[in-house]
């Protein structure tokens, strides 16, 4: 069993099989997060392709100073905004749409996924860095890194999208208590 | 962790969403398809063989120059001379302060000397010399 610096080494040197192994533990995280930014579930798989098709091409550029996911999700995150063409639906309105992606891999839910509330209020740089935080439990500096931003930066976008959270949250609250 | 970060990462859990057996053919394929890009690394600029030693040579004369220019510059300019603070200060004020200190002594001497004078006459006055 080889670890995740021998497999990228391994990788370097043109092993396809190396780099299988060492996205496989990624891909289904990398889905579940390209599923919230694509229009469709195709568009996602579309985008994972993609992503770890270049991940593997441009290998040689990954500083090891960098955690591995970290810089997967770089990528992703740019792969993510290229499938989305200015004539593609918003994301915001997939809540609407009874087909979006999230939509349908959350259809069991009963209770709204707090996701989807976010994905409707949240601009798309600050959606990313809540997901980034709370679903990979990444921290604030990798989370700076994956979005080419500042700390700062991504602390102010932390507060607000949970700030903007709590008080959808609260709404759904006096809301639910409004009509018994 | 609080309440609303615990509701994201369940919510997070719960969409459910996996890389089909398709999906996983296809990222196969396509990774075996590509090659990973060597980080191109751009040449060396071919230098003639004395680059280095003429680059020495040019580099000291240049400096050897500098420090001559520098030196010649300075013995030009006259050195400042060292001048003592009491030759600064005015003689005369010194001088003055002295005339206004002593002159009222001077001149309580003075009519001390007279009602000396007067008392020593008087005397002698009464004594009928």
């Amino acid at each position: 069993m080889r670890n995740e610096a021998q497999l990228i080494d391994a990788a370097r040197a043109g092993s396809a099989d190396a780099f299988a192994d060492l996205v496989r533990g990624y891909r289904d995280r990398l889905l579940r997060f390209l599923v919230t930014r694509c229009t469709s579930v195709a568009d996602a798989e579309d985008a994972l392709q993609d992503t770890l098709i270049n991940a593997y091409r441009y290998l040689d550029s990954y500083d090891s100073r960098w955690r591995f996911s970290t810089w997967l999700y770089r990528i992703a995150i740019r792969n993510a905004g290229n499938s989305r063409g200015p004539d593609l639906v918003e994301i915001g309105d997939l809540h609407d749409e009874e087909n979006g992606p999230l939509q349908q891999c959350i259809a069991d839910s009963e209770v709204e996924n707090l996701w989807v509330t976010a994905r409707r209020h949240l601009k798309d740089d600050v959606f990313t860095a809540m997901w980034l935080r709370y679903a990979e439990d990444m921290s604030v500096n990798d989370i700076s890194k994956a979005l080419d931003r500042s700390t700062s930066w991504t602390k102010v976008s932390l507060m607000r999208g949970r700030r903007a959270l709590e008080a959808q949250l609260n709404d759904a609250a006096r809301e639910s208590e409004a009509y018994g | 962790m609080d309440k609303l970060a615990r509701q994201l990462r369940e919510d997070a859990r719960r969409i459910d969403v996996t890389v089909s057996d398709d999906l996983d053919r296809r990222i196969e394929a396509s990774l075996r398809a590509a090659r990973p890009e060597a980080r191109r690394q751009a040449p060396p600029p071919a230098r003639p063989p004395l680059f280095w030693w003429a680059s020495t040579v040019t580099g000291l004369a240049a400096a050897l120059a500098v420090i001559g220019i520098v030196n010649w510059q300075e013995r030009k300019e006259p050195l400042p001379v060292p001048v003592s603070i009491a030759e600064l200060q005015p003689p005369i004020e010194l001088k003055m302060e002295t005339a206004k200190l002593t002159a009222p002594l001077e001149e309580e001497l003075e009519a001390l000397q007279s009602d000396l004078k007067k008392a020593e006459e008087k005397v002698r006055r009464d004594i009928g010399l």
